[in-house]
């Protein structure tokens, strides 16, 4: 027994030697810059690395062991070390059910690569998940076979990861967009070429052996100059096969501030300073909100110029950018309204919705995925396309503006107050706003669909849900046209109808998963906003349940008088 | 005597004496009284709402069942286009009853209207265009028929012989024994009735005894580990008949001949690792054969491209070749613990932790006729008996004979044969048999329908099976009826023909990134060529002129469909929308009226 604690504290007493002698690499941006293709494009280092761990581990960001380590630093330990990795925590499993029958703890959200190989009841569900793709090689899993399989691809990352072949970082030697390859690749390829490429090849591997050596020695300075040396050494095979510094400088200042994040921050402080001055100091408070508002504001064009410029494309073509987009449009309608009406409520109104908005798409990455990928081909240059996306996606900004000013008014009488007859007219005023938009980017789809699709109207999903959407907003606008209801009315309608931009946005993708829009299909997020839909229709049946009451009353007092 | 004097007439605005002429002109005449029934708002609402609901119930209908039955349930269905004509009507009205107009009125009556020419639009597209799709082949003909998505049922009478095209769609709705779908035959008394349907059928092929038939074998090949069986049949004559292929790795022929020996050449070697073979698919190798290492390293696994395949021990197959139809593998290296070391394979332990090897695949089926595939070679003895002799990479390893209804086994995996039909004067031919029926939105199978004749007297033919693209004969007291089952076809007034077909692919990657066709249009009339290319949304159209593109009396050629495995080939969308037009202006008096509506205020004089 002795023996054995008196062993284990010599090893312990080594190792920390050994880091005090040789110190480690803790710092990996000098790899930041170079050079990758991957997923159908080039991207700087850093930003395969995030999009890399991201899809591993659901993070850009690992915490093992109480030490928080960066994208960068795991994806290039795994790259150029990949001993022991297998046994770190890293690969998600979000799904409940799945951990369950796995025997694997349901505290714990991520697990090692080893512990998932040699777990048996994972590999009987994925042998089923194949017997079950051999059947059909069209039918989509369901179940735990297919929350397996998620776990696979995972798995599937981390090992060509540790074998490195993601690091696709030569470039093609012919053809500009043409297949690059990794290091290894590179060199076999080289072996009976023409002298000039053989000596290349042999530079990189040299490069690449200094760098792992540096990496092992623990010399952080080493690294830094032999990572520049290797991303020289790359950079020389074909520079004219390279992007140029403006576009890695523009994508590495985006992936590095975060711009969405600060602009859903700064609304969020524009909403407390507003609330917490709508009593006393409002003229102050009203300024300083504008003052914020206007900065997240500009965060949010700056990440879309910079996405832009990065994709070479609208913004709008996934379901993490028609959020960002989303917000960003609702908060616009809230300025535009703001400067004509100076009320207080327009800004209050958007700028909650805009913050929950945009933390889902900050905090759901595995559903809402950022990454800046190419586009299906029916996606591609079209004009029409263009307009008719962001013409429907900002009516739903109008609508999520409304959404947030008929909230207001709703709070009002749920604490027994009435609205102002004003505050009705901002809500008409901002449905008008996106009824006019939905119709014209409803009707641009159909331009559109008859020009890429060969016809008109198709009564596909997502074009139906459209024009649901359209319908129900026409029933409320018409309906007050006809008296059935007034201002109040506008208010619940502006929140009930919000719901069938919700089904038509988010529900055709991800409940009916049927039609042709699928280039937006996905995942997950039913139960997140299920919750929010109930809360709130269970905040308008109470705020519904307040207003008869005033009703009842005023009837009451008019009686009595 | 009223004592309350009228209010001076100039005191009084315009608006009010509107408005009380209005309900005055609705008290004298029942025009305007019905007008106005017909204007109300109530009915919008009814309008607008039952719309929203049908919408939806229609999306999850489609979600949940298949889009054909949202269509016919609701989209396409006559109560769907009633409630629009009501919609058309309640919109016109509406705007009559503002009569006369004012200048406020503008965008209200542009967007009213602007609907009512939409949707006029649409029916116009709807009973005069069409839509299809053509499949153009470049080394084939140009075409001039193109398939639209109407199913039919193609009719040859027994009266005249004409040829009746009847609109039938045997799923919509499905018939059944209890609930048959009857058609009337054109020409006679006999009726067609329909009683089960089937989207999966599968054609399964049969010996027929002719007199001047040659000799033939129906073999059933059979495997219980891949859970599949074929039936194959082999004739002498025609010379076509003799042989068949087994899944490109063998041979299978009724021929008397003894094939010769060749050797067989590595042509790829794979590195394989035990962990999650199942998932990463080594698809794109040049012979698509899998190799699936077991999780100890000790049996390693080979699968043809079809699912095929058997399993074998590693050690056994450690460099010696071990022969899997018409493949052979050799191991040539084993790690337990793979890891790679200095860019270098290493085994870090004895301990199967990690197992890893190297295989070389070599394949005789690609290689040509005259060297010999593994083969099951047959021959029809004269008492019916049928002698077969197997051979792998050119030698013979067994041979025997077989009755029918007799099994062997051929080695290759766990394949077996079973002689079914023996014939001395055969001929082949298909029945039609119904599969195992697939789920409601799946696209890949081929429908079908069970059918006989009935007589006035209640008398029924034999019933048959007939599937979508395929033809039946049925008779019945002396008639004969032929019909035939599919998509309808429909003329076009040109030919078109691909020339060439590129595929750009994303950087890297195999994702294609556009489809680009380029196709020549001939009229037909005037023999005139016009060479497009249609692409993703830039679609091609003949014959294209502004007024063509204008009025939509154009046919318009949008990219649809493709097949990876032959790059010669594409689907195009063909549209005729002669409502084009109407749909356009539509749009565009809706987004303006709109928009007058909402921020145009007219000057007040």
């Amino acid at each position: 027994m002795i023996s054995a604690k008196r062993v284990s504290f010599f090893l312990i007493y080594l190792t920390a030697f050994a880091g005090c002698v040789f110190g480690a690499v803790t710092d990996f941006t000098s790899l930041d810059r170079m050079v990758i293709q991957n997923e159908g494009r080039k991207k700087p280092y850093l930003v395969f690395a995030q999009e890399a761990l991201l899809s591993m581990s659901g993070k850009t960001a690992l915490t093992i062991d109480e030490q928080k380590i960066p994208a960068n630093e795991v994806i290039t330990t795994m790259w150029l070390q990949p001993e022991g990795w297998n046994k770190k925590p890293l690969i998600l499993i979000n799904n409940l059910l799945l951990k369950k029958t796995l025997g694997l703890p349901l505290t714990e959200k991520w697990f090692p690569y080893e512990a998932l190989s040699t777990n048996e009841a994972f590999q009987k569900l994925l042998a089923e998940a194949t017997e079950q793709r051999k059947e059909n090689p069209k039918d989509k899993l369901k179940g735990l076979p297919k929350e397996a399989s998620t776990v696979a691809l995972r798995m599937a990352q981390f090992e060509s990861l540790t074998k490195g072949t993601l690091h696709r970082v030569v470039p093609n030697l012919d053809h500009a967009n043409g297949p690059w390859s990794t290091i290894p690749e590179f060199t076999a390829a080289q072996k009976n070429a023409d002298p000039a490429l053989t000596t290349r090849a042999a530079q990189l591997d040299t490069d690449l052996s200094a760098l792992q050596a540096a990496l092992k020695a623990g010399n952080q300075d080493e690294f830094n100059k032999q990572a520049t040396t290797l991303e020289s050494s790359l950079r020389m095979v074909r520079p004219e096969f390279f992007p140029s510094d403006r576009q890695l400088n523009i994508e590495l200042t985006y992936q590095h501030i975060h711009p969405f994040r600060w602009a859903w921050i700064f609304y969020a402080a524009t909403a407390i300073v507003l609330a917490l001055t709508s009593v006393k100091g409002r003229r102050a408070g009203y300024l300083v909100g504008w003052v914020l508002v206007l900065a997240g504001f500009g965060f949010q064009v700056y990440g879309f110029t910079c996405r832009i410029l990065v994709g070479g494309r609208p913004p709008v073509t996934n379901m993490y950018e028609s959020v960002i987009w989303v917000a960003c449009g609702a908060i616009f309608f809230s300025l535009v309204f703001e400067a004509i009406y100076r009320s207080r409520y327009f800004l209050m109104g958007a700028t909650p919705v805009a913050v929950i908005v945009l933390i889902l798409a900050d905090t759901q990455p595995l559903i809402l995925n950022p990454a800046i990928n190419p586009l299906t081909p029916v996606l591609r240059d079209n004009f029409w396309l263009t307009t008719h996306v962001l013409t429907i996606t900002l009516s739903y900004a109008a609508f999520l503006l409304a959404t947030g000013v008929g909230h207001i008014a709703l709070g009002l009488i749920a604490f027994k107050k009435q609205p102002t007859p004003a505050l009705y007219n901002y809500i008409y005023r901002t449905l008008q706003v996106g009824v006019l938009l939905l119709a014209t980017g409803t009707i641009l789809g159909g331009v559109w669909a008859n020009y890429s699709w060969g016809r008109f109207w198709d009564w596909d999903p997502k074009e139906t849900w459209a024009l649901i959407a359209l319908l129900t907003y026409l029933f409320v606008l018409h309906g007050r046209i006809a008296g059935s209801w007034s201002g109040f009315g506008l208010a619940v309608g502006s929140v009930v109808c919000f719901l069938s931009v919700v089904m038509s946005w988010y529900g055709v993708n991800f409940i009916l998963g049927v039609g042709l829009h699928s280039y937006g299909f996905g995942n997950g997020g039913f139960s997140t906003v299920g919750t929010l839909v109930g809360l709130d229709l269970g905040f308008v049946a109470f705020s519904i349940f307040r207003h008869r009451q005033m009703k009842a009353a005023k009837k009451n007092t008019a009686v009595t008088a | 005597m009223s004592v309350v004097a009228e209010p001076p007439e100039r005191k009084v605005s315009p608006e009010v004496l509107r408005k009380r002429m209005i309900a005055e002109r609705q008290k004298k005449s029942a025009i305007w009284k019905m007008i106005h029934i017909l204007a109300s708002l109530k009915l919008a609402l009814l309008l607008l709402a039952t719309l929203a609901i049908a919408c939806a119930t229609a999306t999850f209908y489609e979600s949940g069942f298949s889009s054909k039955i949202a269509r016919s349930y609701i989209y396409d269905a006559p109560w769907f286009t009633f409630w629009l004509a009501v919609l058309c009507v309640n919109l016109f009205s509406v705007t009559l009853s503002r009569w006369p107009w004012q200048k406020k009125h503008a965008g209200f009556i542009v967007t009213h209207y602007g609907i009512i020419c939409l949707l006029i639009g649409a029916m116009v597209g709807h009973k005069y265009g069409f839509e299809g799709n053509v499949t153009i082949h470049k080394n084939r003909p140009p075409l001039n028929r193109i398939v639209t998505n109407r199913s039919a049922l193609q009719v040859q009478s027994p009266a005249d012989n004409a040829l009746y095209l009847l609109p039938f769609d045997a799923e919509m709705p499905v018939p059944t024994e209890a609930h048959p779908r009857i058609l009337d035959i054109p020409g006679s008394r006999l009726k067609l009735v329909v009683d089960a349907f089937n989207n999966n059928m599968q054609r399964r092929p049969q010996l027929v005894e002719v007199p001047d038939g040659s000799a033939g074998i129906l073999l059933k090949l059979q495997s219980t580990m891949v859970g599949r069986t074929m039936e194959m049949p082999l004739l002498l004559e025609p010379e076509s008949a003799r042989s068949q292929d087994f899944f490109g790795m063998a041979k299978i022929a009724l021929a008397a001949d003894l094939p010769k020996e060749v050797a067989s050449h590595p042509i790829e070697t794979q590195m394989v690792f035990s962990k999650f073979a199942s998932v990463i698919h080594s698809e794109g190798t040049a012979t698509q054969i899998k190799i699936v290492l077991s999780k100890d390293g000790k049996e390693i696994t080979v699968a043809a491209p079809d699912g095929t395949g058997a399993t074998y021990h590693r050690e056994e197959a450690m460099n010696q070749a071990i022969v899997s139809g018409g493949t052979s593998v050799v191991v040539r290296q084993y790690w337990p613990d793979f890891e790679m070391r200095d860019g270098k394979p290493f085994s870090r332990s004895d301990k199967p932790n990690n197992p890893a090897v190297v295989v070389e695949i070599s394949t005789t089926a690609a290689q040509t006729e005259n060297s010999n595939k593994p083969a099951l070679t047959l021959s029809r003895l004269p008492n019916g008996k049928v002698a077969y002799q197997i051979s792998r990479s050119g030698a013979v390893y067994a041979k025997g004979e077989a009755a029918p209804g007799e099994s062997f086994q051929l080695g290759w995996a766990d394949w077996s044969a079973t002689i079914e039909q023996s014939l001395g004067h055969a001929q082949s031919s298909e029945v039609m048999e119904p599969g195992k029926s697939l789920p409601a939105n799946e696209k890949e199978g081929i429908p079908g329908f069970r059918s006989y004749l009935l007589n006035p007297d209640h008398q029924k033919s034999a019933a048959q099976w007939l599937d979508s693209g395929g033809s039946n004969t049925l008779t019945l007291d002396g008639q004969v009826v032929t019909f035939s089952y599919g998509l309808e076809t429909r003329p076009i007034p040109f030919t078109i023909g691909l020339l060439k077909f590129d595929v750009p692919r994303d950087e890297g990657t195999e994702t294609p990134s556009n489809f680009i066709a380029t196709v020549e249009f001939k009229d037909a009339k005037n023999g005139a060529t016009k060479v497009e290319t249609t692409r993703m949304n830039h679609p091609a159209s003949f014959p294209g002129l502004w007024w063509n593109t204008l009025t939509g009396i154009n046919y318009k050629f949008s990219q649809a469909e493709w097949n990876p495995q032959d790059l010669d080939e594409t689907t195009l969308q063909v549209l005729y929308d002669p409502g084009w037009l109407f749909k356009w202006m539509g749009s565009l008096g809706i987004c303006m009226g709109i928009a007058i509506m909402f921020y145009w205020k007219p000057f007040k004089s």
